[in-house]
């Protein structure tokens, strides 16, 4: 060969290591990692190139563009298996771990994944994603591509669902996150969307299970956003009949001891009609409790006429027995006395002798 | 799709408050051990992560390997998990 790529890592590795041996470049003993052999062709005969040649070093992002026509008609010639590689022209990436959060996420950004803050937690998996967007290259994602991955795309689609950008097919959907694309790999190496809002069907699936997956996902986000109201009412409310508005109410029984109400119903004659109340309210729902709210209005007044009367009368008696122990005289007991007996006791007796005449006599 | 445990059930039923990592489904003791020693003390510092990642499958199943080396079930348990309980609650 004439000229020496300028990425290396568009070869093969078998390439790689045949074109370091035809430069006699020693090769690690073991069989290592392509980066490895990507490193030392870089070396090697990559700088050759720019001693033989005056064209300027791919050092830049910004002459990418210009990079990456020549490559094209380039990569057609130097292989089948080429095609699989990146067409994307950053020898700067080969050290990911140099790069700075900034130089990272922009990156990401150029592979169309939407990446989110670059911290210390998390700066080792979007590392991860790069070296993994760098050596085989995506399903792009849905973003377009501005430069010239559009033209590859068509000279590669015909190369069917390889590892090869189908990204003309990908375009529709462009409002969308990152997609994975119909590549069957069992790690899909751009993030999907679990709850991607995109509106258009997909329509470029193969049979991978993850797709499959998210197509159903995908269907179940959009049903659930046009009536996600209503889903969400469902799953809260699950017994209640549905209305139009989405809304039921039911009336709230009065909470006894809020709002200055008595704890408890003191009201002597309504409390059997408010157990009554209570075992109606307990086993049915709003209409009995619109049925109990009149009639519980009403002793409602009642209730604390009927309360301070209690009091009073208990305060009498109070009173009384306290007269009682001091006042009154034992005459005075003795004449009680003598008073039940006759006008109480006798009664009885005669009763009971009436009853049982056996009896007799009576037993005070 | 595939049923949820128990444990997820019980995760995701409710706030997660000061719940340990062994609360998340798919994070054993083993795992939980690991995550602790990372820093990973309790639910919501894992539920950060997730956030940070912006609750993206991928992302966070790779940190869960890479962190406490979870399968790809377990991944799985604990990433929808989480997601459930956002969508519940966040």
């Amino acid at each position: 060969m004439a000229q020496f790529h300028e990425d290396p890592a568009l070869l093969t590795k078998e390439k790689l290591k045949s074109e370091l041996l035809a430069n006699n470049v020693p090769l690690p003993s073991a069989d290592s990692k392509k980066d490895v052999y990507v490193q030392l062709y870089l070396k090697n005969l990559t700088v050759l190139n720019k001693k033989n040649t005056s064209a300027p070093a791919p050092d830049t992002f910004s002459s990418d563009e210009e990079m990456t026509a020549p490559l094209l008609s380039g990569r057609s010639r130097s292989g089948k298996k080429a095609t699989r590689k990146t067409d994307r022209v950053r020898p700067v990436e080969n050290d990911i771990s140099g790069l700075t959060d900034e130089e990272l996420k922009g990156q990401l950004m150029k592979y169309g994944v939407l990446s989110g803050p670059i911290v210390a937690s998390t700066r080792k998996v979007y590392e991860k994603k790069l070296q993994q967007l760098l050596e085989q290259p995506p399903l792009e994602s849905s973003l377009p591509e501005p430069e010239t991955t559009i033209p590859e795309a068509l000279t590669i689609k015909a190369g069917g669902n390889q590892n090869g950008n189908t990204h003309s097919a990908e375009e529709q959907y462009s409002d969308k996150e990152e997609e994975v694309g119909p590549v069957p790999e069992p790690v899909p190496v751009v993030s999907k969307p679990v709850r991607s809002r995109g509106k258009t069907p997909v329509t470029v699936r193969t049979s991978s299970r993850q797709r499959t997956k998210q197509q159903v996902e995908e269907t179940a986000t959009d049903t659930e956003e046009t009536v996600d109201g209503g889903d969400i009412l469902k799953e809260i409310f699950p017994n209640e009949p549905a209305t139009p508005t989405g809304i039921t109410v039911t009336c709230r029984k009065p909470i006894r001891g809020a709002a200055g109400r008595p704890v408890k119903p003191l009201s002597l004659w309504s409390e059997e009609s408010l157990q009554q109340q209570n075992t109606y309210t307990v086993t049915k729902s709003s209409v009995t409790d619109v049925r109990s709210a009149t009639p519980a209005a009403r002793p409602r007044p009642r209730r604390w006429f009927a309360f301070w009367l209690k009091l009073l009368v208990f305060i009498a008696l109070a009173a009384s027995l306290y007269y009682a122990f001091q006042y009154v005289t034992t005459d005075q007991i003795n004449a009680c006395q003598l008073y039940v007996q006759d006008n109480v006791i006798t009664p009885i007796a005669n009763y009971i002798r009436w009853e049982t005449p056996a009896e007799g006599g009576d037993d005070k | 799709m595939s049923s949820t445990s128990q444990k997820h059930k019980d995760f995701v039923a409710e706030p997660m408050g000061e719940k340990t990592v062994m609360a998340l489904a798919g994070i054993g003791e083993v795992l939980g051990k690991r995550l602790e020693e990372k820093g990973f003390d309790k639910a919501y510092v894992v539920l950060g992560q997730f956030l940070v990642l912006k609750k993206d499958e991928e992302l966070f199943r790779e940190w869960l390997k890479d962190t406490c080396g979870a399968n790809t079930k377990q991944q799985g348990d604990c990433y929808s998990c989480l997601r459930e309980w956002c969508d519940s609650f966040l």
